[in-house]
């Protein structure tokens, strides 16, 4: 597979779309000297190793900098009054 | 005053259980009503939904949905809709229900919508007949919105969508994207058609609070961008003094016909 950037930018954020394991549609994937970097949040750890594990299987030979965090949930805030 | 409780973009996969039901199990002490605005699953898949039909079971408010773009994405929608109606949720698409609360009425039309930008960088029905193909869709779901809008005639108003009606709440998306957000064509509807609060999901980096042209509030409640298990918002135009509690206002399991009104539960 080209592995000029912004080819692999572009295959590799179609991949995590249409991947059963992943299906996200916002990872932000950056590559420079031959390392992928992955930035962006995600719901789970499975979720953040099924990413890179999508990435390693398109592209073995580019080290991968997995970036990604795992976003907690809160409480919800206090309720906001529509009265107008 | 009603209280409604919002959430979208959950994303349930098969390995989510338990993820949000301590959140959800409280919420009857905040909110008369439940709603989700799309994208209640990974990618489509039935299990998926049937992993966040159980966890729904905690919630003891009615709970009404519109599915999303990753709902659809394993052709498998209708079976997504019956494994959340076997669980009492309430689904919509381009349907609208009314339910009586605390003296009230609340009108509820919900429809996915779809994408195609926002004024002064929209697409248009013009050239290939799959870029025609690709507004028409918003189109039509815009008027059945607008359509099922106007003919509510309940105290409030509530359109829920999963793409974005207004450019104020993707912001802090990529700008490219944008029209894969949302359509200024349903803001057009509803201010067409009139509504007190607009609920919407799908931009997970976008922002939470807009207004449509004519001054409707719109909220995105996605997930990845509120990090809370839910939004609250009071309806309360009427400045409603006398409301009772959500313990005497609720007893009954909502009604799954969509055409059918809910039972009177206040």
């Amino acid at each position: 597979m080209n592995t000029d950037y912004q080819y692999v930018v572009g295959h590799l954020q179609t991949a995590l779309a249409t991947d059963p394991r992943v299906n996200m549609l916002d990872v932000k994937v950056m590559v420079t000297n031959n390392k992928i970097h992955l930035t962006g949040h995600v719901s789970s750890e499975n979720r953040r190793l099924a990413v890179e594990e999508v990435v390693m299987e398109l592209f073995p030979n580019l080290e991968i900098k997995n970036e990604l965090t795992m976003f907690e949930v809160a409480q919800p805030a206090k309720p906001e009054v529509i009265s107008d | 005053m009603i209280r409604v409780g919002a959430i979208a973009d959950v994303h349930f996969s098969t390995n989510s259980a338990g993820r949000l039901a301590s959140y959800w199990s409280e919420m009857h002490n905040s909110v008369d009503i439940f709603v989700i605005a799309g994208d209640l699953t990974t990618h489509g898949d039935p299990e998926e939904v049937k992993i966040l039909a159980n966890e729904l079971e905690v919630v003891q408010v009615p709970i009404i949905a519109i599915l999303g773009n990753h709902d659809y994405d394993s052709d498998k929608e209708a079976q997504v809709r019956i494994e959340l109606e076997r669980k009492g949720v309430i689904v919509l698409e381009g349907e609208s229900i009314t339910i009586p609360m605390h003296g009230r009425t609340l009108g509820i039309s919900g429809t996915k919508g779809f994408g195609g930008g926002f004024a002064g960088a929209c697409a248009s029905a013009f050239g290939e007949p799959e870029m025609k193909a690709f507004i028409h869709h918003t189109e039509q779901l815009s008027a059945k919105l607008q359509s099922e809008l106007s003919a509510l005639k309940t105290d409030y108003k509530l359109a829920l969508t999963h793409y974005a009606p207004v450019k104020d709440t993707v912001v802090g998306e990529r700008l490219e994207i944008y029209p894969f957000l949302g359509s200024y064509l349903l803001a057009e509807a509803i201010d067409s058609a009139g509504a007190d609060l607009v609920i919407h999901g799908h931009a997970h980096h976008g922002t939470e609070k807009g207004v449509t042209a004519r001054d409707i509030p719109v909220r995105n409640v996605a997930l990845p961008l509120l990090r809370r298990a839910y939004a609250i918002y009071n309806l309360d135009k009427f400045k409603d003094q006398n409301l009772i509690s959500i313990e005497e206002a609720f007893h009954a399991t909502p009604d799954t016909n969509k055409s059918a009104d809910l039972t009177e539960v206040a």
